[in-house]
């Protein structure tokens, strides 16, 4: 699939704002099932293309550095690109390897043990007690393969939990979430992410798009789409396998890779420090546009 | 009763060592011969003497405002004194030659360590760390990946704790890594032992600490070869309530470097700018004394306040060099010492000079089974350093505890180390009037040259508060104690004196516009703690003369003088409301003593206490006495708890006193610079602004004579010139005699004329990058103030109105109110802007603790 990515965000500040230092991760990635093309980043108010500054971060995904001097009380941001997803290959005689087996597996081969340990650990929005272990429990049964636990445990999420809007933000308590039973796809992310991690397995958090269809018979409205997150989970044999916990299914060319990290903390799509006295408002429009030759 | 023990000081010394290796005694037992000296010398002074020496310099470290802020208790604002031992620890240079080696070998692979783990990971790679020591630290950043330094060396400055382990080694028991504290007290230390004591030294010959600061300047120097000369060098500092801020300001002066905040920096175009009352300056190189993950609130703690925003991507253009590095706390984890030694063979396939104390980090299987079998006699620690985590000593705890303990360490046993409860060494400490045995630790410093690292020749000693117990955190009551490496008598100090470049020699003149600010507002506050208690004082002797002669307490010009006191602090509505004036004393009391009342002489003393201490590094040493000496009257007015006149005077007496010697020592010995220029030029705004509303209250409308007499003899005395008139005019009093001398008289100081040409001198003085050529705003108000006064006229100054108005007086003294008013203002346009609050669009969830010293 080809898609146009256009992913603008709009601050408006209540008063003058001098100084902005940015960092953006907004740039999709570039792999074997994924192909990135003409990326640019607009800016307003306007500043040099030459002092935009490209870095890759610690676990791979391009960032972006800029920073704005003049006095301003807009800032607008947006990331344009095409992007071309295939559909990832997996080998369904790859993924029979069961929990236990992953457990043990694990526990025996140091080398994988260091190259996933640190998507197996608490990270800065993962924490996990045994609450959090008990409703991970049913689906991660001994004998069970571990890509269908996990199948499970997002199946589960997906019909035991409601879909809601501005019920939770970034900093709501995974424990919350569990007990609400309500989130967004940032939640049930970090929720799924936690309950794998307490059994033992590794999971990695991902941000990115996922191409929405509009209602039977409606034309699709600008800027209906959003930024999405779902999971990758390490499964012996096969490798990252994906999972979306909020809309219960297997990530295919629909969903497009931004960046992946231990959790949202390590892929905020824009960070930001600003020099001013004032509140300010922020809206976001994403759209992610099929492109002809489909 | 001290001196009537029957044995000498070393006998009954050595009678109190417990079981606990000494320090004074070797491997055989005998008494090591330098100890044998000192103990020598410490006989003919006698304990009598050493104890008031000890006296002395408890007194000299508080005068000289050594401290160090203890998160508790520094919320009501008063610094702990640091504690300071009398006697010294000393070691032998010999054996301090091999303990040197052990400590450069330990920083060397501290530093191989530290550049594996945000590098290649070969130690997790090939199985010599657990991966969870790097991935589960939280020293560990991610963000600092690729922040590199141009030199071999990452890590430049570097400390470490040791202590003299049952086997006689020195055993590592801590490192300082991200910024490390202590060395400006040892060198404190050192100064203030040697003025005490200077007799102590007999028989010895000390090495100096100075080479090593040399070194450490010159090694600066080497890292920041910018190509363009003198490089700008800033110290950076989280600001007046860390606790070690003391330290920052001392070693910011000690090595000529500019003491900034991080709002006194900005990043752009990738390059880090000091904010100065000259416009932007590029900075070379930080010695930074925030911790890691303070030091970016872009990349790193998105809350902090303390750091710089962009400062990563700076480092990383190449741009700046920041000590150490940020990144760097990732070795100031309790877990990596277990495997120290295992590191060293790996990396240089050498054993370890210097031991680690016996550490047990509980994230493997089998050293969570020893710890769980042999927790009673074990330490407890977290390790990810946590200051209100305190070690456990499993020993003390009742079974409960322990079983507590127990299951918390089994539900996240990654989060846990154990280490032994070594017999570590007592060394003669003096408590209580008496020398005994304490335990004791040694902090070292290093310096990496970029190349190669330097020890300091001595450090900062700490010995326990308790006797029976290893505790030497500062932050739990631990003594500090000079360090001496010692030679023999007859060996010549072998140190070569470092002949810095002259580069260093050059003197650094910015001046960041905070400080300029804060310099502006302590000349304001001390001015207004001044004429508040000038006024206070005349208004004590007024309601004296009046009870004296048997006048009524509403006598009139009383009241005027009350009323007066009021408008001077703005304490509305006070005196005002005339029943007050009846029996004013606790109206004076309360704004004598009282912080929180607005206009309070305690609140101006407070707020300049604040702006002089944060500018610390400005001041010299008979500066900072000064300083010190006003913080006790303030301490002494707070405590006021009677409003009996004699005793509150008193201390304002004594107030007055120290502001005097204060300016005076301004006056005497400041350097004539932007600094000087500012905070005289707050002081005469201040004072300018205090005469003119006490001539306002109490002369602009004309009372009868005899009132008026009385309160033109107070303004007098507000003016310094009572003894002058009379020696003029003798017992003859007259409006137009008076406004003459305080308004006009250009020969007396205190005449408003000579205080505006005053303030027009210094404010021209101030640099004016702008528009060098042209006048600044603000002298330009005070030249049209100046001018205002010269073109007055007495005989229509004085003139009144049917209402007893005088309108002429007013409106120039109300307009010269208005014009100085407006030179703070333009000051702070020109100089001080950088009071924009910073904020970050993403909150931080994650909440950690400050590292001790």
């Amino acid at each position: 699939m080809k898609y146009k990515l256009k992913h603008k965000t709009i601050y408006r500040y209540f008063e003058p704002v001098n100084t902005y230092h940015s960092v953006v991760c907004l740039e999709p990635l570039n792999n074997e099932i994924q192909v990135c093309k003409n990326f640019q980043l607009l800016i307003s108010p306007s500043i040099p293309t030459t002092s935009i500054n490209k870095r890759l971060d610690f676990f791979g995904n391009t960032n972006h550095y800029f920073s704005i001097e003049t006095p301003h009380k807009e800032l607008v941001v947006e990331a344009v690109s095409e992007v071309e997803s295939k559909p990832q290959k997996l080998n369904p005689a790859l993924l029979s390897i069961t929990c236990a087996e992953t457990l043990d597996l694990i526990q025996a081969n140091r080398d994988l043990r260091v190259s996933i340990w640190q998507y197996m650990i608490e990270s800065p929005f993962i924490h996990w007690d045994e609450e959090i272990k008990a409703f991970a429990l049913p689906s991660f049964q001994p004998n069970r393969p571990l890509h269908e636990a996990v199948k499970d445990l997002c199946h589960r999420i997906f019909t035991e939990f409601k879909f809601v809007s501005n019920y939770t933000n970034i900093n709501t308590p995974i424990k919350t979430v569990l007990r609400e039973r309500k989130g967004v796809c940032q939640d049930f992310s970090h929720l799924a992410i936690a309950s794998i991690r307490s059994m033992g397995f590794a999971a990695r958090y991902v941000s990115g798009y996922l191409e929405t269809k509009p209602p039977k018979g409606q034309k699709k409205l600008q800027g209906s789409d959003a930024s999405h997150a779902w999971i990758s989970v390490y499964i012996p044999h096969a490798g990252w396998c994906e999972f979306d916990p909020t809309n219960d299914l297997i990530p295919e060319e629909r969903h497009i890779v931004t960046s992946y990290g231990r959790d949202y903390s390590d892929v905020v799509p824009l960070k930001g420090v600003i020099f001013s006295s004032g509140r300010h408002t922020l809206s976001v429009e994403v759209d992610v546009i099929p492109l002809e030759d489909n | 009763m001290l001196m009537s023990l029957s044995t000498n000081l070393l006998e009954s010394y050595q009678n109190q060592i417990q079981k606990n290796y000494d320090e004074i005694k070797d491997a055989d037992g005998k008494i090591k011969p330098h100890w044998q000296q000192l103990f020598s010398t410490l006989e003919k002074l006698g304990l009598e003497e050493l104890n008031a020496r000890c006296t002395g310099i408890i007194s000299k470290l508080r005068e000289n405002g050594v401290t160090y802020n203890i998160y508790e208790s520094s919320a009501d604002g008063h610094n702990r004194p640091w504690k300071l031992d009398p006697i010294p620890f000393l070691l032998h240079e010999k054996e301090w030659e091999l303990i040197s080696k052990g400590l450069i070998q330990r920083a060397k692979l501290m530093d191989a360590i530290y550049q594996d783990i945000y590098g290649p990971q070969r130690l997790i790679k090939d199985g010599i760390l657990p991966p969870h020591v790097v991935y589960g630290n939280y020293g560990f950043f991610r963000s600092c990946y690729d922040v590199k330094l141009p030199s071999k060396n990452q890590l430049i400055i570097y400390a470490t704790d040791f202590a003299r382990g049952p086997d006689q080694r020195m055993w590592v028991l801590d490192s300082r890594t991200q910024s490390p504290s202590g060395s400006g007290y040892a060198l404190e230390n050192r100064s203030v032992i040697s003025k005490f004591l200077p007799e102590l030294t007999e028989g010895m010959t000390l090495n100096r600490l100075a080479p090593f600061f040399n070194t450490l300047q010159q090694s600066i120097l080497n890292l920041s070869k910018t190509g363009k000369g003198q490089p700008n060098i800033v110290y950076l500092t989280p600001g007046p309530h860390t606790e070690t801020y003391f330290e920052h300001t001392y070693l910011a002066s000690y090595l000529g470097y500019t003491l900034v905040q991080g709002d006194d920096l900005m990043v752009r175009d990738n390059k880090v700018w000091l904010k100065s009352i000259t416009g932007l300056e590029q900075v070379d190189v930080i010695i930074r004394r925030i911790d890691d993950e303070y030091a970016d609130p872009l990349e790193l703690r998105e809350d902090s306040r303390l750091g710089v925003p962009g400062l990563l991507k700076a480092i990383r253009s190449g741009n700046v060099v920041v000590l150490n590095p940020p990144g760097s706390s990732v070795l100031e984890n309790n877990a990596l010492l277990p495997f120290m030694s295992s590191a060293c063979e790996y990396f240089f396939g050498e054993k370890l000079l210097m031991p680690n104390i016996a550490t047990w980090w509980c994230g493997q299987k089998r050293e969570l089974d020893y710890v769980m079998e042999n927790l009673h006699k074990l330490i407890i620690k977290k390790a990810n350093r946590n200051e209100r985590y305190r070690s456990i000593f499993a020993r003390t705890l009742s079974p409960a505890e322990l079983e507590k303990l127990r299951k918390e360490i089994l539900e996240k046993p990654a989060d846990y180390v154990a280490q032994q409860e070594s017999q570590l060494s007592t060394t003669p400490s003096f408590v209580d009037g008496k020398i005994e045995p304490r335990f004791a630790a040694m902090r070292a410093f290093l310096v990496s040259d970029g190349e190669e690292y330097h020890v300091l020749k001595g450090g900062l000693t700490r010995s326990s508060a308790a006797s029976d117990r290893f505790v030497i955190s500062n932050q739990l009551g631990g003594i500090s104690k000079d360090t001496w490496i010692v030679g023999d008598k007859d060996t010549q100090p072998k140190e070569k004196l470092v002949v810095a470049s002259t580069d260093s020699f050059k003197h650094q003149t910015s001046l960041p516009s905070r400080s300029a600010e804060n310099l502006f507002w302590a000349g304001r506050y001390c001015e207004r703690s001044m004429t508040t208690t000038k006024w206070i004082k005349i208004l004590f002797n007024t309601l004296h003369d009046n009870v004296t002669l048997g006048g009524s307490p509403k006598s009139q010009h009383i009241t005027v003088l009350l009323q007066a006191l009021t408008h001077l602090t703005l304490s509305y509505p006070g005196f005002l409301e005339e029943s007050l004036c009846e029996n004013p004393y606790e109206e004076i009391l309360q704004l004598t003593s009282q912080l929180t009342k607005s206009g309070s002489l305690a609140a101006a003393l407070q707020s300049f206490l604040r702006g002089v201490i944060s500018v610390n590094d400005k001041w010299n040493h008979d500066t900072r006495r000064n300083i010190n000496a006003i913080e006790d009257s303030l301490w002494e007015l707070k405590g006021l708890q009677t409003s009996n006149p004699n005793t509150i005077q008193r201390g304002l007496d004594r107030l007055q006193t120290r502001l005097f010697a204060f300016y005076g020592v301004i006056a005497e010995s400041h350097p004539r610079d932007a600094a000087f220029y500012l905070f005289e030029s707050g002081k005469l705004i201040e004072r300018i602004l205090a005469k003119i509303s006490v001539l306002r209250t109490g002369l602009s409308t004309q009372n009868d004579f005899p009132v008026e007499k009385e309160v033109m003899e107070a303004i007098l005395i507000n003016h310094h010139l009572l003894v002058y008139y009379r020696q003029l005019y003798k017992s003859h009093i007259s409006i137009e005699t008076v406004l003459d001398m305080v308004i006009l008289d250009e020969k007396l100081p205190y005449s408003l004329t000579s205080l505006l040409s005053q303030l027009f001198d210094y404010i021209s003085k101030l640099p004016n990058y702008k528009d060098p050529e042209r006048l600044s705003t603000a002298a330009k108000f005070v030249l049209e103030a100046s001018t205002k006064i010269k073109l007055a006229k007495i005989e229509e100054l004085v003139l009144s109105d049917e209402d007893a108005y005088r309108l002429h007086l007013d409106k120039l003294l109300s307009e010269l109110y208005d014009l100085i008013s407006s030179v703070t203002a333009s000051l702070t346009n020109q100089y001080f802007t950088h009071t924009t609050m910073q904020h970050s669009l993403m909150k931080n969830p994650e909440n950690t603790d400050n590292n001790e010293i």
